[in-house]
């Protein structure tokens, strides 16, 4: 299937980012502090591996728990705009609201509400990924072709059954999309915060506050990296729901056979 | 053939008028009683209503004014009686041949058993017998619009309503799915309604053809079809059937307004 995707040359340009940086480094004296050696950052990963994979953990389970809140949130509330003219109209400026106001704002106000823990990062995070998922399952709902209602009319099917049997199959990769860049911001709601409301917990993001009050720059980098294979792992498994759901019929998934 | 008594029109149009809000006027003042077992070819140029009839009968669309009786009814209560081909097959991507002509069946109180009989039977009808479980991307033009005629068969409507259901297709692939068509209506006797821009379509399927004419849309002629069934290639290529569908594109030359 993937034949065509040249699998190595990532690992090649990998390799010349990786010289590139060691080069410039020795090149220009530019010390540790500043940015540390590729060698430094790893020996600083694996002394620090205990701390390093219990955060991540800690920010996974919230940020897990925040884009599962969203995803099923975000698909209720669709319904319910997709039902209803009056509630799309109603509701849909709030919701823009809640998407604009930039999460820094919010976060500090989410901690004095619920004090620092893991309610809060779960908050956090649902607030990040819940607008996504809300309007591309929407868009969806309302899209579908304007024959097929014709259709479900002709067949006397009632609104419940319309919606079961039409919009929301149609929705589905609209909402999977929508799941997508929840997906990928997820981890970055998680470790933003952490660091507003992490706490004794020891998020990836809360260790970076730690590790930036005692300028261990090395172990800094080594967390940077955590979180970002930490949002790799939330990719591939909505990547792996969108091909479950969707590899039968959709042509996003599937060439024709024709 | 002498019948005791005139036959009862199962469908009864008379004075209908339809307008789309304060918009244009697109059909006025239309007549037509149609009989069962009657296959009506509606023709005429862009712009004629004579989709905008068929949503009528289907209860789609209100009447603006006039009379539409469908088997005796308002149409929003006839809709048992009627089933819709669209110009395109207009197919669930996401279900396959079975599931999808099952689907008018799936809000009836019918049993799974009992569904699954007249789907396989309408798969027959239609030559699907050999794809039951493919879905709609794996499927040709054709035998897409078989799965929708399939689907609308299951609900065994008295009358099916066509609009231009094979305009995309390739000529053979149409003339064939012509001759299928007469096929599977000399089977369930349905009442046909049939939108159509092919003269020659019209004049094979038809036992009548109406032509409309535009703006607003008014019944210009109402011609019988005078060959006999069962119709065949022979039928199509005879001297009368060509000498029939000149005259009949000389009647639709004189709708189509000039310039269009």
């Amino acid at each position: 299937m993937m034949k065509n995707i040249r699998w190595y040359l990532p690992i090649i340009f990998g390799l010349i980012i990786l010289a590139a940086w060691v080069g410039l480094k020795e090149a220009f004296g530019i010390r540790n502090f500043i940015l540390p050696g590729p060698d430094k950052i790893i020996r600083a990963a694996i002394t620090e591996r205990e701390t390093l994979i219990h955060g991540a953990l800690v920010t996974m389970t919230g940020a897990s728990l925040g884009f599962v809140a969203a995803a099923v949130g975000g698909f209720l509330m669709s319904l319910v705009m997709g039902l209803s003219v009056s509630f799309r109209a109603g509701l849909y400026p709030y919701i823009l609201i809640l998407q604009m106001m930039p999460v820094v704002i919010f976060a500090p106000v989410i901690v004095i509400w619920l004090g620092p823990g893991l309610p809060a990062i779960v908050l956090i995070t649902f607030l990040i990924c819940f607008f996504p998922i809300v309007a591309n399952t929407t868009q969806g709902l309302i899209s579908v072709d304007r024959n097929m209602v014709d259709l479900f009319r002709m067949i006397n099917a009632n609104r419940l059954q319309e919606m079961r049997k039409l919009r929301i199959p149609f929705a589905m990769p609209y909402f999977l999309t929508g799941l997508r860049i929840a997906g990928s911001i997820a981890m970055i709601g998680g470790t933003t915060a952490d660091l507003f409301a992490g706490d004794s917990a020891g998020g990836i993001g809360y260790i970076v506050l730690v590790y930036n009050g005692t300028l261990q720059v090395p172990e800094l980098w080594a967390a940077g990296f955590t979180a970002c294979l930490c949002g790799f792992i939330f990719v591939t498994v909505v990547l792996a729901l969108n091909w479950l759901i969707l590899r039968k019929w959709h042509d996003s998934i599937v060439k024709s056979d024709l | 053939m002498v019948s005791p008594s005139p036959p009862v029109p199962l469908v009864r149009i008379s004075g209908l008028s339809k307008r789309y809000g304060r918009g244009t006027v697109i059909l006025e003042d239309i007549n037509l009683e149609v009989t069962p077992g009657e296959f009506v070819s509606l023709i005429g140029p862009s712009g004629c209503g004579k989709s905008t009839l068929l949503k009528l009968i289907a209860s789609l669309s209100p009447v603006s004014s006039g009379t539409l009786l469908v088997d005796g009814m308002a149409p929003e209560h006839a809709r048992q009686e009627t089933a819709f081909i669209f110009q395109e097959a207009t197919l669930l991507p996401w279900r396959t041949v079975n599931q999808n002509i099952q689907l008018p069946l799936e809000v009836l109180p019918m049993t799974q058993a009992k569904r699954e009989a007249v789907c396989n039977r309408m798969r027959k009808l239609v030559g699907l017998d050999h794809v039951p479980d493919h879905y709609p991307r794996q499927l040709s033009g054709g035998m897409k619009m078989r799965v929708s005629i399939a689907r609308a068969l299951t609900v065994a409507p008295k009358i099916l309503l066509l609009d231009e259901p094979f305009g995309a297709l390739d000529e053979m692939t149409r003339d064939r799915m012509n001759e299928e068509l007469l096929a599977v209506r000399s089977e369930l006797k349905f009442t046909a309604f049939f939108v159509t821009h092919s003269v020659a379509e019209a004049a094979f399927l038809s036992t009548r053809i109406v032509i409309l004419s535009a703006n607003p849309g008014r019944v210009y002629r109402d011609v019988p079809v005078p060959f006999p069934y069962p119709r065949t290639v022979e039928t199509r290529e005879s001297p009368e059937f060509q000498r029939f569908t000149t005259e009949i594109s000389r009647s639709l030359r004189a709708v189509i307004p000039v310039g269009a």
